[in-house]
């Protein structure tokens, strides 16, 4: 008992403990957020790369494809693993927009939208069908339901207008802003203010276009249909399937920019056309959605070879976000037919008489139970099974060398350089971490040394060496669980607030900005606490504190207590 | 009468660079219970180390060290700790208060070791009634909260006599308890030893330099050449 009330006595009455309660709090607090941010960032990557295809992928090592896809994919449909499969052709190619005088290299990707849905997060990934009209959902859920559409287009209309008051507030302030002269850190605050200044109009304006949106989709519905609640708000306003064919409304508005035939396609968001703000929100310029792009692709034939160029006339009509930059920098999304038969991939007849079947460049595949990857695993060993079967029957297939994978086999090695950054990171801080024993180490010693003559006095009165010893055990082990306490609530608060911290702290208040929105995949710092994480970060820290003290402890009980009591 | 505590035949030497000391050379003293025996000698002689070794702060080379007959020396170490905190009561010239702690928390320490761990669950403090009557007593009522840096040296010692009382040990061990003190002040802290031991009926080991002091004893011995002789 005696232990424990001396130990708080020297922790209460020692100015000194201060220092590693210090260090161990801020190490602890340093190791969760690092671990935090860097672990959703990881999770942030596989879940994109998880979304991006299917949970198991069959591919064919020739770049022309493989034969009897559809035929595969009707006996696929039989294993009862399997949720729903769709063909992908995979090409590269040219994009050209002739009103923008640009181009670029691309991959194009012919696939069939709504079949694709079912299989990976196309559908979610595309701004106007699904991102855009989800968005006004939850924009007007404050509403007070149920409303009718006319209703519901009033509100959003007095919304609008007050977005408007808004956003003249602020386009007014920016009007008056004059350049700042001089030099030294007060015109230096002001240049920080008029930066905010026209920071908070750019946001103002992008919440004003995003009302008009939203008021746009509104108006679409019928005045009279009763909406009950936000959930079907949501369903009335995102379409069930997504489409390539552009909306009637463009092509009556824009007829110079309409493709002959009427076939749509859907680029990638970071492919250039859109510029990002620091919040990491994308600005659309009007005039991008519905502008015509020529896509151009080299065929490849059988032997491998380049054939004729092939080119076709498409319209803008969507923008797709999988937050896999490479794919959102690089990819084109175009109707499965048309880009089958520009890579010269369609059925064909044969001058010997018959027909060289179809062919696709990949199945995507979605399976039932994909949040197991013991479940994707083991459906994957399934259809590699069928696919061989399959394979055996039609002789042609077994020449295009099909490979069967999970996702995660197929991304791994993006995937784990990510993972092996975090835990490489990881690793260091805690290296790091060290100094904290090291520290708490030396203050100890030093409180043993100046606690000399207290040793002597604990013994002479009947205290043990085990009852000296534990008195700075429990000292170290107090100190370090203080510490951790602290560091645990901080590095918490740090993670869950680490987006507010960095906007409306470090960048408001000192103008820095960390997270860079416009360079990053993720528009938000990830903020997900593992309880399981930092109770071991924790734990970890309580032990280093005990180990930092069990020397100096021991030194502490193995002292004479007469050469304590006559330490000077 | 049996004797409190017997010290025979007491060797002891220390090492001083390369050559050993003897300071006791067959030391041998019996305390009866409630005697005051006052120990004295010149400096170096190794009075402190004789009474470091009474209270089995220290080990001797040789000899033994018996409490109501039973020899300390070769009893366990938790019976050491026990003699230490339940038999024995040490008064240093220092005083050897803890810092941290103020007057009624250095008085209570002893009781607190002895105190068994559930018992400090149902008590706050152990032995606090009588910590604070034995305080008031001393004069030092006003005083229970103060630290030992904001106290005279006479009160200090005052706790320290206290602290060596809590747990009614039946020998009082005391080094030159009135050494770092003025003579009026020392006379009164002699008076208090003197009284609290007749009060609580114990042993009194008491080294001094000071000849009026040792008269006070009822038997003054005399450390010389590493024995103890009468005096």
């Amino acid at each position: 008992m005696y232990k424990l009330f001396l130990c708080f006595r020297y922790l209460t009455r020692k100015g000194i403990v201060i220092f590693p309660i210090l260090a161990v709090w801020l190490c602890v607090s340093m190791l969760i957020v690092v671990y935090s941010i860097m672990t959703g960032f990881v999770d942030r990557v596989r879940d994109a790369g998880k979304e991006l295809m299917g949970d198991v992928v069959i591919q064919s090592t020739l770049a022309a494809g493989f034969p009897h896809y559809a035929g595969l994919q009707k006996s696929l449909a039989k294993l009862p693993c399997v949720a729903a499969s769709a063909p992908v052709i995979s090409t590269y190619g040219i994009m050209n927009l002739p009103e923008y005088q640009t181009s670029a290299e691309v991959q194009v990707l012919g696939i069939k939208p709504a079949m694709q849905s079912k299989v990976s997060s196309f559908g979610k990934s595309l701004f106007w069908q699904y991102r855009a009209p989800l968005d006004a959902a939850r924009d007007l859920r404050d509403a007070a339901f149920p409303l009718t559409g006319k209703e519901l287009a009033d509100y959003a209309r007095t919304k609008l207008k007050t977005a408007l008051v808004i956003y003249r507030r602020h386009e007014k302030e920016i009007r008056k802003l004059k350049p700042i002269k001089g030099h030294g850190w007060i015109a230096d605050i002001q240049r920080h203010w008029q930066v905010i200044a026209r920071e908070d109009y750019r946001q103002a304006e992008y919440h004003l276009n995003r009302v008009f949106r939203d008021l746009r989709f509104v108006e679409k519905l019928a005045p009279n249909a009763v909406i009950e609640n936000d959930a079907a708000l949501r369903k009335t306003l995102v379409p069930p399937a997504p489409t390539f064919t552009p909306p009637a409304k463009a092509l009556r508005d824009y007829p110079d920019k309409q493709a002959e035939p009427k076939y749509g396609c859907v680029v990638g968001i970071d492919i250039g056309l859109y510029t990002r703000d620091r919040f990491g929100h994308y600005h659309r310029p009007p005039g991008v959605r519905f502008s015509p792009v020529i896509l151009t692709v080299v065929p490849i034939t059988l032997s491998s070879t380049l054939a004729t160029p092939q080119s076709h006339r498409f319209q803008i009509v969507d923008d797709s976000r999988t937050k896999v930059f490479t794919v959102d920098r690089h990819t084109v999304y175009a109707p499965f037919h048309v880009v089958q038969k520009m890579a010269f991939m369609q059925q064909q007849d044969l001058l010997s008489g018959g027909v060289r079947p179809a062919r696709c460049s990949e199945i995507e595949i979605r399976v039932h139970h994909d949040q197991r990857q013991s479940a994707v695993n083991a459906a994957r060993d399934q259809i590699a099974a069928a696919v061989r079967r399959y394979a055996l029957k039609h002789p042609g297939m077994e020449s295009t060398g099909l490979t069967v994978m999970t996702w995660l086999q197929e991304q791994s090695q993006f995937i784990a350089a990510v993972d092996k950054e975090r835990d490489l990171i990881t690793f260091l801080l805690g290296m790091m971490s060290l100094v904290v024993i090291v520290v708490i180490f030396l203050i100890f010693f030093m409180i043993v040394r100046d606690k000399t003559r207290d040793i002597g006095i604990i013994k002479s009165i009947g205290g043990s060496e085990i009852g000296v010893g534990s008195i700075f055990v429990l000292y170290g082990f107090l100190i370090s669980s203080a510490g951790s306490l602290l560091g645990v609530v901080t590095g918490t608060l740090f993670v869950i607030h680490d987006n507010w911290i960095h906007d409306d702290i470090l960048w408001r208040i000192f103008g820095i900005t960390i997270w860079n929105r416009r360079v990053y995949i993720f528009s938000r710092i990830p903020n997900q606490i593992n309880p399981q994480t930092v109770v071991t970060i924790a734990a970890l820290a309580v032990v280093a504190g005990l180990l930092g003290a069990i020397i100096p402890a021991l030194i502490a009980a193995s002292r004479d207590p007469v050469h304590a009591l006559r330490y000077e | 009468m049996a004797n409190l505590l017997e010290l025979v035949n007491i060797h002891k030497s220390f090492r001083m660079g390369t050559e050993d000391v003897q300071v006791l050379a067959g030391a041998s003293l019996s305390i009866a219970p409630g005697e005051f025996v006052a120990l004295i000698g010149a400096s170096g002689s190794g009075k402190s180390t004789f009474l470091h070794i009474a209270g089995a702060l220290e080990k001797p080379d040789s000899g033994s060290v018996l409490y109501q007959g039973r020899d300390i020396l070769r009893s366990g170490f938790f019976e050491t700790y026990r003699f230490r905190n339940q038999h024995v009561g040490f008064v240093f010239q220092l005083y050897h208060l803890l810092p941290e702690l103020n007057v009624l928390e250095n008085t209570l320490l002893p009781a607190m070791v002895a105190a068994p761990w559930y018992k400090a669950l149902i008590r706050a403090r152990p032995g606090r009634k009588l910590a604070i009557s034995m305080l008031t007593d001393m004069g030092l009522g006003g005083r229970l909260k103060h630290r030992p840096s904001e106290l005279s040296g006479g009160e200090r010692q005052r706790v320290a006599i206290a602290r060596a009382l809590i747990n009614h040990p039946s020998l009082l061990l005391a080094d030159e308890p009135t050494g770092n003190l003025d003579p009026r002040t020392g006379q009164g802290i002699i008076d208090l030893l003197v009284r609290r031991r007749r009060d609580q009926k114990c042993g009194l080991l008491l080294v001094t330099h000071d000849a009026d002091i040792a008269r006070l004893a009822d038997r003054v011995v005399r450390l010389e050449d590493g024995k103890i002789t009468p005096a």
